[in-house]
């Protein structure tokens, strides 16, 4: 785009251009369908892609299975209270001391709406490495012995080859769309997170495609000032979407809006405790459903409440 | 000794400061006389004890241990005050970091981890040292209580040197006979053996730290028995709040108290805030 004109009108024209690829949150979600894989990055309460889970939700996506982070937060619990949810991957769904359990994610497991892949952080990994490498499976040894091969049967004991030892296979966690929150990209989806940006490599690494949404897009230069930063090189889709983890932190942003997920946490606690989802689909239409893109959710939350986040 | 706190903030009366090791303090305490020096002690989320005890360990008597710390790795010997954070991903645990590691390399890597020592909880502890973080129930695709899963603790128990079971309620619901389902294997049924046979890197859980008691676990049964009360427990309340039949020496060790230097750094400079200084359930 554009860039076709730096060749001039010489007489040895090069074909084609770089394809930017930046786009708003309501087309980069619209290569998502029913039943998918989704993998949700991000750490508990830090930097999961709420701009891009909501609009998810809008759509009212169904019978997905959700690939969370190591240790997800109430984004997955989110996304099973809109009941777009059929399967949780995740070794835990909570919010620490804020919940300690994902409410939602609690109510719909114990009642059986939803399937829970059962696994440990490390089999987790496994199961994403083994995705990345083009294999049926990871082999992991811790796990074996435990209750995990009995309630997750994809889990298999085995004998290994080599050693003799017994084993698990962890199955080839294959994720259809990545989504991830970074700090920053170039708008050819080199993407940078600010910190270690947790396990977002490895779910992206474990994805057939990559949507990044970010608090700041920057020049290319700028990127190739640390290119050993580049934490995903060739994001599929790429979002700007300032306060996107709202209300979760953004590391060298802002942390996590407390007050805000403690309203979230009373809602969802409510259709645990006594079964009514009338908080919860109130705390839904005002945050999730009535605002029709991150704009309009951000404009909810309001400025004075935005601009009050500070990290230090 | 610098006092970094903000004026009027967590300074104590001379009343506070002498009174007598809260459970979770003698818990801490217990903990940090059985680490090493030379150890990596990683302390997860929101786990108060654990976190205070490999701190008070790092600075009485650890100066070559290495503390990882809301996935960061830290040398505190020379902080006056070791702020604590609610949240593991509180970005201002940064500030001391020598490393800061991305979760799946932390989660990839094993090999170090043979100097490691870790800390594991659960909402069921079993008398062979099983633990269950997954739920309670007999369907488990229909759990009656759901728990928060095992988050890294099966895989955390099988790779570091060795590890302590740790929980902050001492109760017949927390401390049974048998798990409804068991996410970190400790001696499994009791088959003498059995963590060889698997091939687990280490020996299995050593204590199980209670605000309480401390337990060990026989060498050839594997049941957990009796190792030590803590100041002021009665024998009768421990078998009381305990769902399993246990061995009791005698005469009933107690469990150190800290000393009188220990117990000012666990107030003035790792838990400043006070959330040792709690009551326990049990």
């Amino acid at each position: 785009m554009g860039d076709r004109a730096l060749s001039g009108d010489d007489e040895q024209t090069v074909e084609g251009s770089r394809r930017p690829v930046v786009t708003d949150e309501t087309s980069a979600v619209a290569v998502l369908c029913d039943g998918m894989t989704v993998g949700v990055g991000g750490f508990i309460n830090a930097a999961h892609p709420m701009a891009l889970v909501r609009q998810l939700v809008r759509r009212r996506l169904k019978e997905l299975t959700v690939v969370g982070a190591a240790s997800s937060g109430l984004d997955v619990d989110l996304l099973v209270a809109c009941g777009c949810v059929a399967k949780v991957v995740a070794p835990y769904v909570g919010a620490e001391g804020l919940a300690p359990i994902g409410p939602a994610f609690r109510h719909a497991a114990q009642q059986g709406l939803i399937e829970v892949w059962e696994l440990d952080e490390a089999l987790y990994y496994a199961g994403l490495r083994a995705s990345s490498q083009r294999l049926p499976f990871n082999p992991w040894r811790a796990g074996v012995g435990t209750s995990y091969p009995c309630i997750n049967p994809d889990l298999k004991e085995f004998e290994d080859p080599i050693r003799g030892e017994r084993l698990l296979a962890v199955p080839a966690i294959e994720i259809d769309v990545a989504l991830i929150h970074a700090a920053v990209s170039d708008r050819y989806g080199n993407v940078q997170h600010d910190g270690t940006g947790y396990g977002d490599r490895a779910i992206h690494a474990a994805a057939d495609v990559t949507i990044v949404q970010v608090e700041q897009l920057i020049s290319p230069e700028r990127i190739r000032r640390n290119p050993a930063a580049t934490s995903v090189a060739g994001a599929d889709r790429v979002v700007r979407a300032p306060y996107g983890a709202h209300p979760f932190g953004s590391e060298g942003y802002y942390p996590p809006d407390r007050e805000h997920l403690g309203e979230y946490v009373d809602a969802a606690q409510e259709l645990l405790r006594t079964g009514s989802r009338s908080r919860l689909d109130a705390y839904l239409a005002r945050y999730v459903l009535e605002p029709r893109d991150h704009v309009e959710y951000l404009e909810q939350v309001g400025l004075r409440r935005l601009v009050e986040l500070s990290e230090y | 000794m610098p006092d970094a706190r903000p004026e009027g903030e967590g300074r104590m009366s001379q009343t506070a400061a002498e009174a007598p090791a809260s459970p979770f303090e003698l818990m801490a305490t217990a903990l940090a006389h059985d680490l090493e020096d030379g150890e990596w002690v990683e302390v997860g989320a929101n786990l108060p004890v654990p976190r205070a005890a490999a701190l008070l360990a790092h600075l009485t008597h650890g100066p070559n241990m290495t503390i990882m710390l809301a996935m960061t790795k830290a040398y505190l010997r020379d902080e006056p005050l070791i702020e604590e954070f609610e949240l593991i991903t509180d970005v201002r645990a940064q500030r001391w970091a020598e490393a800061y590691y991305p979760h799946d390399r932390l989660l990839s890597e094993m090999r170090f981890r043979r100097r490691g020592v870790f800390f594991c909880g659960g909402i069921q502890i079993d008398q062979f040292g099983n633990s269950n973080l997954i739920g309670i129930g007999h369907d488990h695709r229909r759990l009656a209580f759901r728990g928060p899963g095992a988050i890294g603790t099966c895989n955390a128990t099988v790779h570091n040197g060795r590890y302590h079971l740790v929980t902050n309620e001492h109760s017949a619901r927390v401390l049974v006979e048998r798990c409804d389902y068991v996410s970190a294997l400790g001696f499994g049924d009791g088959t003498p053996g059995l963590r060889e046979e698997l091939g687990l890197g280490n020996e299995g859980p050593r204590y199980i730290v209670t605000p309480l008691c401390v337990f060990d676990f026989h060498l050839e049964t594997h049941r957990a028995r009796l190792r030590s009360l803590h100041p002021g427990v009665e024998l009768a309340r421990v078998v009381e709040h305990t769902g399993f039949a246990f061995e009791v020496p005698d005469p009933v060790p107690i469990t150190p108290a800290p000393s009188p230097h220990e117990l000012s750094i666990l107030r003035e400079r790792i838990d400043a805030q006070g959330r040792l200084r709690g009551a326990a359930a049990g």
